[in-house]
């Protein structure tokens, strides 16, 4: 595919502040029309590769194109941005405000005004036109935020840890809006450290941790790739079976038992083995592995914060 | 790609002037004016009509004749009372009663001394009083002279040294365009310092509530610069505009009529011959518009290398200097307006709003190339400023954290 079958393309991009590298050597690439999450901890190098992405940052090594090329600012109008540090002209009413953010995208002002109102009745907040912004509630403001990136029916829209602050009934409204675009043909990338959201609505993932890229590809064939590694079994008899070269080593995970497999090793074997033992198996069941299993895997258990959470040396952004 | 920053001039423009303060300032700066010129004036005059009954004793026989114009003409009016033992427990009666103001007291120690005692019923401003003393020392004066026989009074009364200037270079202001210039460089430091520190806070705002990424990624940070410059300018335009016409509407109605209801109080029409005309008028806006560019697109860059307040309050005070030291001048320039300094001074961009003003108002014959070049040199200045605060700006607006020092800001300016 050349760089105009995707939306985004990333190649060999460094970044630097001072002695501190941010992102370093990276190679990404978002195709059209698809849904792709950017993973990783905080302070992993998302907020500066989406920065790049959007030439608010320039790389020091590497290339980046949008849509095929320089990311310059007539590319950049037919993307929709919501960064990670939101804000709004506090003093501004809201209405006002989105019309202005859609005029300076190249919306004429009474269609933005009307798209405006039009979103504001969507997300149910039509009485709050005529307020100003630091009257709304902080979920609220992150909703008329999102309003402001997509008035001016982006191609593709950039969101930057668009979940965070948002409660769950409004993680699902964003949520369901998102895969209202993907199917209108927009293409989507999001940054996230919340692996549960990536994995509900992505086609592809890319992990980074310590600025570096971990993995990347189509969500279903990275899942299918780390499925033959575990297996999680019951049985009734013997347990001699369990345990052969194959196996690295056992954990304990929901009442049942999982088994990990050395890199290259056959679950059928072990199959086998149980089979002609004297055991009788009541389960034996390739376990697809979450998106957070995959990305300690690969990052390594010292990328996993104390909550579970991956997170990163380098926190607050970044 | 010139809608997006006429969309941005447009919110400045709309947000600023719709706001209470634009309001309260444009409305209340013309009734403040007002407020402290005119209505004293009015007032000042007015509180002493009650005690302007007066009664003269003249006890010499020589002196009320002389004394009276003098009075009157301070706007008393009076009356002689002959003098006689019990003259003033009555006249003293009279005045507590209310049915007069006071009386003077003039006697054979006033023709000599020029003494003389005043019983008042209020006491008269610091400015009629020497006005009286010297109409009471003046009469004596001129009754002492003619009985040597001495014309005084076509003396005392015709003084005055007319001023012919040798050379036109050297004149420094009289008084009334002294005035002009330095109430006009003044006020052309405030409202130059007042909308460009408004430029700077737009700034801070933008980027402390972190609005400006968005912004940013749909427009080039020039672009944004540029249109809250114009933005703000324009109400600053639109402020001066208000004042502008409420002022001339005072001018040219106000105070005529304010002439023709008080006959009494002189001075109102030398206010009229103070004013500047249409082509200073023009001159000072030209001024003000170079000068807001200059220092907006400073104080702008001020704004986006600092991410709180108190920070800005620091980091302006290099910038405020360039507006400080043209003040600092300003009297020199006035009153020596040809001088080599004056004029490389004023022909310097930063300075010239402030001091090439000063030297115009004056009323010197600066030459016409001079005013030309200083604006020349101030376009070329608001370009190179330009060029160089947008870069610090470029790079500011998406900083976080410390103040950048000067090295650093140098490389902001190369890399941007």
């Amino acid at each position: 595919m050349d760089d105009n079958g995707y939306a985004i393309r990333l190649r060999g991009v460094t970044k630097r502040f001072g002695k501190h590298t941010a992102v370093s050597g990276f190679d990404f690439e978002v195709p059209r029309g698809t849904i792709c999450g950017l993973l990783g901890p905080n302070g992993s190098g998302k907020t500066t590769s989406i920065r790049m992405i959007m030439g608010i940052l320039h790389p020091d090594e590497g290339s980046v194109s949008l849509f095929g090329a320089d990311p310059d600012i007539t590319r950049r109008e037919k993307v929709g941005y919501l960064p990670e540090e939101r804000g709004l002209y506090k003093k501004m009413k809201v209405l006002e405000m989105l019309t202005f953010l859609a005029e300076i995208r190249g919306v004429k002002r009474s269609q933005g005004r009307k798209k405006a109102s039009d979103w504001l009745d969507r997300l149910g907040l039509s009485a709050w036109a005529d307020k100003r912004a630091d009257d709304l509630s902080k979920g609220m403001q992150q909703k008329v935020q999102f309003i402001g990136t997509v008035l001016h029916d982006p191609e593709l829209l950039i969101l930057d840890e668009p979940f965070s602050g948002l409660d769950p009934i409004n993680q699902d409204v964003l949520e369901s809006i998102v895969r209202d675009f993907h199917a209108r043909g927009t293409t989507i990338l999001f940054s996230t450290h919340l692996m549960h959201q990536a994995e509900q609505l992505c086609h592809r993932v890319c992990m980074i941790s310590n600025a570096k890229k971990v993995l990347d590809g189509e969500l279903k064939s990275l899942k299918a790739a780390e499925r033959k590694g575990v297996v999680a079994v019951e049985w009734e008899g013997p347990d001699d079976w369990i345990l052969g070269p194959e196996v690295d080593r056992t954990e304990e995970i929901d009442g049942g038992l999982h088994l990990f497999l050395r890199d290259g090793a056959d679950h059928q074997t072990i199959l086998r083995r149980g089979v002609e033992s004297e055991a009788r198996i009541l389960r034996f069941d390739l376990v697809e592995p979450t998106l957070h299993e995959i990305f300690v895997r690969h990052a390594g258990a010292d990328a996993v914060g104390d909550n579970g959470m991956p997170s990163g040396p380098h926190p607050g952004g970044a | 790609m010139w809608n997006n920053v006429l969309a941005v001039v447009r919110r400045e423009y709309l947000q600023r002037v719709r706001s209470k303060w634009f309001l309260i300032a444009t409305i209340g700066g013309p009734v403040f004016m007002i407020g402290v010129t005119v209505v004293p004036i009015y007032f000042a005059e007015r509180g002493q009509q009650e005690a302007r009954n007066i009664a003269i004793v003249d006890g010499t026989d020589v002196l009320y004749e002389r004394v009276a114009p003098g009075f009157e003409a301070a706007g008393y009016t009076v009356h002689s009372v002959p003098w006689s033992a019990d003259v003033m427990s009555g006249l003293r009666q009279q005045a507590t009663d209310g049915d007069l103001g006071g009386f003077l007291m003039l006697d054979e120690l006033t023709l000599q001394t020029g003494e003389a005692t005043l019983y008042a019923t209020d006491r008269p401003s610091a400015i009629r009083r020497i006005s009286l003393e010297s109409t009471v020392t003046r009469s004596a004066l001129e009754y002492q002279l003619e009985q040597q026989g001495i014309d005084a009074a076509s003396l005392l009364s015709g003084g005055d040294l007319r001023i012919e200037m040798l050379q036109e270079d050297g004149a420094g202001a009289g008084e009334p365009q002294f005035m002009v210039a330095y109430i006009g460089a003044f006020f052309l430091y405030m409202v130059i310092l007042l909308y460009s520190v408004a430029v700077m806070r737009a700034t801070l705002e933008e980027k402390t509530s972190r609005v400006v990424e968005v912004i940013i990624s749909s427009m080039k940070p020039w672009h944004l610069l540029l249109g809250k410059i114009v933005g703000v300018g324009a109400v600053g335009l639109t402020q001066m505009g208000v004042w502008l016409l409420s002022g001339a509407l005072i001018t040219s109605a106000g105070i005529p009529m304010l002439i023709a209801s008080r006959p009494d109080v002189s001075g109102l029409d030398e206010i009229q011959g103070l004013l500047p005309g249409f082509g200073m008028l023009t001159l000072f806006m030209g001024f003000f518009i170079l000068g807001f560019f200059m220092f907006s697109s400073l104080y702008a860059a001020v704004g986006a290398m600092c991410s709180t307040d108190e920070e800005a309050q620091q980091a302006q005070v290099p910038v405020m200097m360039f507006l400080i030291i043209p003040i600092m001048f300003v009297m020199n320039v006035i009153q020596n307006p040809m001088t080599p300094l004056s004029t490389g001074l004023s022909l310097f961009p930063l300075f010239s709003p402030v001091l090439m003003w000063s030297r115009v108002a004056s009323g010197a014959s600066v030459p016409a190339w001079q005013v030309a070049l200083s604006f020349v040199l101030m376009i070329g200045a608001v370009f190179a400023i330009a060029w160089v605060a947008g870069r610090i700006y470029k790079v500011g607006i998406l900083m976080a954290g410390k103040r950048p020092t000067v090295p650093e800001l140098w490389r902001w300016v190369r890399e941007a």
